[in-house]
């Protein structure tokens, strides 16, 4: 049995884009050994970067809206990410829980 | 994505409609796949993988490639049978959880909107009710009433439809009663021991919110264990 545990961020972008802000939509598109969330889950971010909804349990939050902000100022479309327990792109991202997992950035346009 | 398609699947999902995302990683190019519709020529040589992929509720990238396929599927339904103090508390948690919630009391004062505002109420008899809603095996019956006249009705349709979840509030003792009954018309104990009486798991506790939470914990454990 499959329940679409569904958290409607699509639907929250949808009105964050009528707010005249621009969106982008991250997704965890493959994750290795133990990662927090599974993959298909969603966040959004903005660029005043302002975030909903969760790629982890908070493990790499804060460093998908740095790399959402940076694409936001060089106006690119897409770009796919990469955490795992030894990134060490700065001192607090990283899973603790030893996994690994990638994101797809994806302007909303 | 483009914001049009993004309108695209905002609108599908209201219509319940089940279908995949499929995305190119390397150039950000989506289309919406939907079962019986022609695949975007542009992914026509994955048509295979994602049909298996959409037909096994499935999110992921087609192994090899870099494609990426994301499955909406259609919510739990569950009915409420009694429109009652509890059944209020039961909208709420239901709601984060996105069941799609139907509630059925021919007592009028108890099911109005004003109770449950936002919410699909019908006001009919369960035999009434139950020709207007599309029931099946990813349907879930909660029976709140604890009157035969209107619970035993709506719990032998979940039985006859093979509802995967079927709860019941009352006592041990109306529960033994509502057994009785229930064999008299014919059903078996098989099938009777597949009703959830009394409803919930063992919380403990007594108040309308605390009862609530204990059904939609059982609920919610039926979902993954069935």
């Amino acid at each position: 049995m499959k329940n679409s545990f569904d958290e409607k961020i699509l639907e929250e972008a949808s009105d964050w884009l009528a707010t005249k802000r621009n969106v982008i939509l991250a997704t965890v598109i493959q994750t290795w050994g133990s990662s927090p969330r599974p993959v298909g889950s969603r966040m959004i971010i903005n660029d005043k970067g302002d975030f909903s909804g969760s790629v982890t349990g908070g493990c790499v939050e804060a460093a998908v809206v740095r790399e959402c902000l940076s694409l936001f100022k060089e106006n690119k479309n897409f770009k796919k990410i990469e955490f795992n327990v030894s990134n060490e792109s700065a001192w607090e991202v990283g899973l603790a829980c030893g996994g690994e997992i990638e994101i797809f950035l994806e302007q909303i346009s | 994505m483009k914001k049009k398609l993004l309108e695209e699947i905002i609108n599908k999902k209201k219509k319940k409609i089940e279908f995949s995302i499929i995305t190119n990683l390397d150039n950000g190019h989506s289309f919406i796949f939907e079962k019986n519709k022609p695949v975007e020529k542009n992914f026509k040589k994955y048509e295979d993988k994602i049909f298996l992929l959409f037909n096994s509720k499935k999110n992921g990238i087609i192994d090899g490639t870099n494609i990426f396929v994301e499955t909406y599927i259609l919510p739990i339904k569950v009915i409420i049978v009694g429109a009652v103090h509890i059944a209020q508390y039961l909208v709420d948690f239901a709601k984060n959880l996105n069941f799609e919630i139907l509630i059925i009391d021919p007592r009028g004062y108890f099911a109005s909107e004003k109770r449950f505002p936002g919410l699909k109420i019908i006001n009919e008899w369960p035999n009434e009710a139950f020709k207007q809603i599309k029931t099946d095996q990813n349907t879930a019956l909660i029976a709140l009433t604890h009157d035969p006249k209107i619970d035993d009705p709506a719990i032998q349709h979940a039985l006859k439809n093979k509802f995967f979840y079927i709860g019941a509030l009352g006592s041990k003792n109306t529960h033994t009663k509502r057994c009785e009954r229930l064999k008299q018309s014919g059903y078996s104990d098989n099938e009777i021991n597949k009703i959830f009486g009394p409803i919930g798991i063992k919380l403990g506790g007594r108040s309308a919110p605390e009862i609530a939470l204990s059904i939609i914990a059982q609920l919610v454990s039926k979902v993954y264990n069935t």
